[in-house]
């Protein structure tokens, strides 16, 4: 896979709901099988992480979806691993990897790349990793042909963005609330406002995330202009619930506690082309 | 392996070091502080409100002392920088007064810290009390348990206390979660950082603050010595007191830096936090810089009976100076900074903090490894006092103290 794949998904489809999932969350397994599940309920792109144990930029359910990750030893060559199967199996779905600029930085850029590659990743996104701190990063995506995503928020002012777009091929990635990662309910109107506003102001595909977790948010959010909204904290909530429901065996419980939370936002997705 | 030069931070830069390494929803904070740097911090009437609460409120100067004893001990003539003898037990609190004043400028109601052993979070707690802040501490959960006295101290001065249960649960857990705090609340908040790491602009302005420390220490030498030492000693946590007396000789190319990190129980035991001698360049909590990590990037729990040592990253400016060779980086181990904070007491009757003891260390062995000539002059930074580390002390040590056993293995083994 590569970036070509996910501007062929924008070209046929204009919005697209994403799960996010930590890869190896709760077992390299069983996140095969909530990836398998996310798509067949409608998710039509993924956002996909590898677990880090400094998640800085995270909340406290992602922060324990990364701890999880890691206790089942999901380190970036499993992680890769799972991107391999679920990519065999759904070739056409885009996946967006969402790794921490350490985990990278390790590997070396130019390995790193290529093994996301290989893997079937279409783009990447590095949120700590600054935008003037990545020139080389993006070369690098650039030679080989992987997708560039880069990070905004709402305090993000009108300029930078537009600095921000210059670069980037993939998506521009808004965060919806002004903190770290984490299920939210309401705000409609504010996230509304702040997607209308950049969505405006820029070029490139405005993929929405940090903070939804209701078909209405995800509605909003695609009437004000949004191509891709991601829902991450809050199936994360869903798994570590299927998680403390009892051993995790085939994952079957956890499968179907993420599904009932997901299949909601997912509906609401349906009625958008 | 980790990183080839692949990656050159640009912003407040030292070398390949540096840089900021955060999340976009960081900037608007940074920038802020940054624009405040250059232009409050910058002001006269900042330094001038800066250097009264240093002197009325903290206690500067601070003396350098002559160790006639210890000296005699490791055939050097031995000068101590008291910074033990500052408000609060460490040289932390020239850091937090000069951010705290800052963040007042700046019309912020909130400031919050991370605190491995303690120092800063009480540093940071007595200056939100003289300032008028509502202060919140972030704390590993297992410091919390370990550093009992100083989380009193905190509470007591008027700040909250916020045991961090995630990750390893100790001080990179406690810097993670400041992030968190600071990103969510950017606005009426001023992360004070107690080190110089992080992202720009914090390792220069931490720095600056503590420039006073070596400022002083020059001065005094010079009246009272004469010349320049030949080598100036501090140990390297994060390395703020470290930067802040190497600082004013670093343009003194015959006077030595030496940095001394924390060994633990040993280099080759993995068990240690000497994160200069035996890190890889990484990106940790805002900066490049040499990391304790593993060959995928995950950062890895250091060890040091110094809490306030016991940290997986070091400034940036640190590993800059390493690689251009102005700086030497050395160790201690935990059993030669308990050496060193026994001697130290028992020969001149001061209680170092177990952070400084690593400093104090090098001085006991440098003329046996052949480092310097018998009877050189050396500056050594005395970080802090060593009254917070005596539970540990008792609990891990105890047995030595008193009795006849205690003085086979003193001051003149
Ligand atoms: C007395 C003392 N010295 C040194 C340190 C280490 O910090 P730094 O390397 O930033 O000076 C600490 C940290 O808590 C400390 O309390």
């Amino acid at each position: 896979m590569s970036l070509v794949h996910l501007q062929e998904a924008f070209r046929a489809k204009k919005h697209h709901l994403s799960a996010f999932l930590v890869l190896g969350d709760p077992t390299l397994e069983v996140s095969f099988e909530l990836a398998k599940k996310a798509i067949e309920l409608g998710a039509t792109m993924l956002e996909v992480g590898i677990a880090y144990g400094d998640p800085s930029a995270d909340g406290p359910a992602i922060q324990k979806a990364n701890l999880r990750a890691m206790a089942a030893e999901a380190h970036t060559e499993a992680a890769f691993g799972v991107m391999r199967r679920i990519h065999e199996a759904f070739p056409h779905v885009p996946m967006n990897l969402l790794v921490y600029g350490n985990l990278v930085h390790a590997r070396g850029f130019e390995r790193f790349v290529d093994e996301a590659l290989a893997a079937g990743a279409s783009s990447l996104l590095v949120p700590d990793i600054l935008f003037e701190e990545g020139e080389e990063l993006r070369a690098v995506c650039k030679a080989k042909g992987l997708g560039h995503a880069e990070l905004a928020g709402p305090l993000t002012t009108p300029k930078r963005l537009v600095r921000l777009a210059k670069t980037i091929d993939a998506y521009l990635y808004l965060v919806a609330f002004q903190g770290v990662t984490g299920a939210r309910t309401g705000g409609g109107d504010a996230i509304g406002e702040l997607v209308t506003r950049v969505s405006a102001g820029v070029d490139v595909p405005v993929c929405v995330g940090f903070g939804l977790s209701s078909g209405e948010q995800v509605g909003k959010v695609f009437d004000s202009g949004a191509r891709v909204a991601v829902v991450g904290s809050y199936l994360a909530n869903a798994i570590e619930a299927g998680v403390n429901a009892g051993p995790i065996g085939d994952g079957r419980h956890v499968v179907e506690s993420f599904a009932k939370a997901f299949a909601p936002l997912a509906e609401t997705a349906k009625r958008y082309g | 392996m980790p990183s080839k030069a692949d990656l050159t931070p640009r912003k407040g830069a030292f070398g390949a070091y540096g840089g900021r390494y955060v999340s976009e929803l960081l900037v608007p904070a940074l920038d802020e502080l940054e624009e405040a740097r250059k232009t409050i911090v910058r002001s006269s009437s900042f330094k001038r409100e800066f250097r009264e609460t240093l002197r009325e409120w903290a206690g500067r100067p601070t003396p350098l002392t002559y160790v006639a004893n210890f000296s005699k001990l490791c055939n050097l003539q031995v000068y101590l920088k008291r910074e033990d003898l500052l408000h609060g037990g460490a040289h932390k609190t020239n850091n937090v007064v000069g951010q705290g004043i800052l963040a007042k400028r700046m019309g912020k109601k909130r400031i919050i810290a991370e605190t491995g052993a303690g120092q800063h979070g009480v540093a940071t707690a007595m200056v939100g009390a003289r300032l008028g802040f509502e202060t919140v501490v972030y704390m590993g959960a297992r410091d919390v348990e370990r550093q009992a006295p100083n989380v009193k101290r905190m509470q007591l001065c008027g700040a909250t206390v916020v045991p961090v249960e995630t990750g390893s649960q100790t001080l990179k857990d406690a810097i993670n979660e400041a992030l968190r705090d600071w990103t969510a609340n950017l606005e009426n908040t001023h992360y004070l950082l107690g080190t110089v790491c992080g992202p720009d602009p914090f390792p220069r302005l931490v720095r600056d603050f503590h420039r006073v420390i070596g400022k002083e220490a020059k001065q005094q030498w010079g009246d009272r010595v004469g010349g320049l030492p030949r080598a100036v000693v501090a140990c390297v946590g994060g390395g703020s007191n470290a930067i802040g007396i190497f600082k004013a000789f670093e343009k003194d190319r015959e006077v030595d830096l030496v940095g001394v990190e924390p060994g633990g129980h040993g280099l080759e035991s993995g068990e240690h936090g000497a994160t200069l001698s035996k890190g890889t360049v990484g990106l940790l909590h805002g900066a490049r810089t040499s990391v304790m990590q593993d060959p995928f990037g995950q950062i890895l729990e250091p060890h040091s009976v110094a809490a306030g040592l016991d940290y997986p990253g070091v400034g940036p400016e640190h590993a800059y100076l390493r690689d251009i060779g102005r700086a030497r980086y050395e160790w201690a181990t935990d059993d030669e900074a308990i050496e060193a904070f026994e001697t130290l007491a028992r020969t001149e009757g001061i209680i170092p903090a177990f952070e400084s003891a690593h400093a104090i260390a090098y001085a006991m062995k440098a003329v046996k490894l052949g480092h310097y000539e018998p009877g050189a002059r050396i500056l050594i930074n005395c970080s802090g006092r060593g009254d917070k580390d005596l539970d540990t002390y008792r609990k891990l040590y105890g047995h030595r103290i008193g009795g006849g056993v205690s003085g086979a293995k003193g001051a003149h083994a």
